[in-house]
């Protein structure tokens, strides 16, 4: 070997020893159990011991069936209706989520050019305390007895449901601490996004008489939409992820009312006798849909660092 | 959308300050009335209606809290857990982060897209196989099973990868023409000179490691190798059968307080950093 070639040999042998850590971690954790949780979503296990049994597609074919009752049947299957379950979560927290956060941010980008550390620190408490801290205190504010929230309702003159033991309002329960816990994060980043926008458009709007509306309508939206569509993504993808608060404050139920996705996945694979091959299967699925929301928000992203 | 900073403050801004103020405070309600409530004697704590402000204060719920479970226990094994994690996220991936930003090797970006590549992986899909691994080594109730699975960061890497890229390069030649190995150029100039975004990121990973919940719910099953999220849980057991709110309340502040701790300490670098990488880690 030349010196030269000695050189590189050690230099790359270097490389890798500075990534190894990090590389075995990840292989052993995150990239090995891609392949061995496929593998397991084509077994199902013995109602007994740990006995695998191959089943080939069988699980993924029971899973679409039950999606499939959906449409076919009265009611959907299972797996349909933890899907139906997601999808309302996802719709109810996202959309009024992201509003809100831009309403805010909007309002705190008015007088302050930076926002002032007790509006900052007052908004975001909620995104630092754990999900398992937040459903323990919504636990208290929906208590039907000596909950806070049905008492204020009564100052509007409304008669409080029992939150989390009833199949509707358990749900709306859930969907209001998801909203809750993650305005922080979506106010900073909507603020970030409303402070790039170059002052000179909403001077020249001025000048052209546009009032407030319309400086927001046409100007900060339609600058803002990088902005919203990055959002728009995590919150779909957070709102798929969602399991902490679930746990705590509902465990899925009542019923069936509030299990989605991930919390199927735990409950088949993690309580009671353990159903891994199937609960394997709907990771996947899951898996498959954050993975293609990924892609969007690369793709799009991608587009919008070219264009700048 | 922003006056310009040489104007004085109108009227209007003044009110619209007060409005946000109030917004703020029914945002941090929620714990602003845990924090309330765990201070009031317990028969005030399930008055109806309900009063804000307790009239005697009292510290009592505190005592009820930390002697009704082995919270002490449960701090502990958060506080090895969430240490474990942070020391070695922090260290790996600064590690990783300087052979991406400042050596040349073969191989070296197809490391890298793996790396951003597994940031794309969800949680759910790994942890059913990973729970029967570390099963299978014997390591549930474990502090190793606790730790390992996170000992490493793609999101670290990443960012702490773009605060060594802005270190000027002629710095490392520099260093290397005067003879310094690389390891000493990494520990002596540039992990000094990226201490503001290595702290951020530590912040980022003392935060999520300390607030698990799947991971360590599912990994142990005995009682004293619970963390204090899983043990917040045992409270809630307890009230079912009618032991006190406010003890609860007491407890979640205790839980929250490491959190929050280190949230005031270091809000601007945190806040920050979620403005400019767009994750909350």
């Amino acid at each position: 070997m030349t010196q030269r070639q000695k050189n590189r040999f050690l230099s790359t042998i270097e490389g890798y020893l500075y990534l190894a850590p990090t590389m075995i971690v990840l292989a052993i954790f995150v990239f090995l159990p891609v392949i061995s949780s496929f593998s397991l979503s084509l077994n199902r296990q013995a109602p007994f011991g740990n006995k695998q049994r191959y089943v080939g597609s069988e699980n993924y074919s029971k899973l679409l069936g039950e999606f499939a009752e959906c449409f076919t049947a009265e009611v959907c299957g299972d797996y349909g209706y933890s899907l139906y379950v997601t999808i309302i979560f996802t719709l109810g927290t996202v959309p009024a989520g992201l509003a809100l956060a831009v309403l805010l941010a909007v309002a705190l980008s008015y007088p302050l050019r930076a926002m002032s550390p007790i509006h900052r620190m007052l908004i975001f408490v909620p995104v630092v305390i754990s999900s398992a801290v937040a459903g323990v205190l919504f636990r208290w504010l929906y208590h039907p007895v000596v909950g806070y929230l049905n008492y204020w309702m009564t100052f509007v003159g409304l008669d409080g449901p029992d939150w989390l033991t009833t199949k509707r309002w358990a749900l709306v329960a859930v969907i209001l601490v998801s909203i809750w816990k993650n305005l922080g994060f979506n106010t900073i980043i909507a603020l970030a996004g409303v402070q790039n926008i170059d002052n000179s458009y909403y001077d020249a709007a001025k000048v052209d008489g546009a009032n407030v509306w319309q400086r927001f309508y046409n100007i900060t939206l339609p600058l803002l939409s990088p902005t919203l569509f990055f959002l728009l993504i995590i919150n779909i993808i957070t709102s798929f992820q969602t399991f902490g608060e679930i746990d705590i404050l509902t465990e899925g139920g009542p019923g069936k009312a509030t299990t989605t996705l991930v919390y199927s996945i735990f409950d088949h694979a993690f309580k009671g006798t353990p159903q891994r091959g199937i609960a394997s299967s709907e990771a996947y699925l899951l898996a498959l849909m954050v993975i293609v929301m990924s892609f969007a928000q690369m793709w799009v992203l991608g587009r919008k660092v070219h264009y700048q | 959308m922003q006056t310009d900073t040489k104007q004085p403050f109108s009227s209007q801004d003044h009110i619209l300050n007060v409005v946000l103020l109030l917004i703020g405070l029914l945002v941090a309600l929620p714990i602003l009335i845990a924090l309330l409530t765990s201070f009031k004697v317990p028969k005030e704590v399930v008055t109806y209606p309900p009063q804000m402000f307790p009239t005697e204060w009292t510290t009592e719920n505190y005592v009820t809290a930390w002697n009704s479970n082995p919270f002490g226990r449960f701090l502990v094994n958060s506080f090895i857990q969430t240490g474990l994690i942070t020391l070695g996220q922090v260290v790996f991936s600064v590690l990783a982060a300087f052979a991406f930003s400042s050596l040349r090797f073969p191989g070296r970006d197809v490391m890298f897209y793996f790396i951003l590549g597994s940031l794309m992986i969800p949680f759910e899909l790994t942890v059913i196989p990973n729970v029967r691994l570390i099963n299978g080594w014997g390591w549930g109730n474990t502090y190793q099973g606790l730790v390992v699975p996170f000992m490493a960061s793609a999101f670290g890497v990443f960012m702490l990868r773009q605060f060594f890229l802005s270190v000027p390069k002629e710095l490392h030649e520099a260093a290397v023409i005067d003879g310094a190995s690389n390891w000493w150029y990494l520990w002596h100039v540039m992990v000094p000179l990226s201490r503001g975004g290595i702290g951020a990121f530590s912040i980022f990973a003392f935060l999520s490691a300390y607030n698990q919940y799947f991971w360590p719910l599912v990994i142990t099953n005995d009682v004293e190798m619970r963390t204090t999220q899983i043990g917040i849980r045992f409270f809630l057991v307890n009230v079912e059968r009618g032991a006190d709110w406010g003890a609860v309340m007491a407890a979640t502040i205790i839980v929250s307080a490491p959190t929050l701790l280190a949230f005031f300490v270091a809000q601007k670098q945190l806040v920050r950093g979620i403005a400019m990488t767009g994750l909350k880690g």
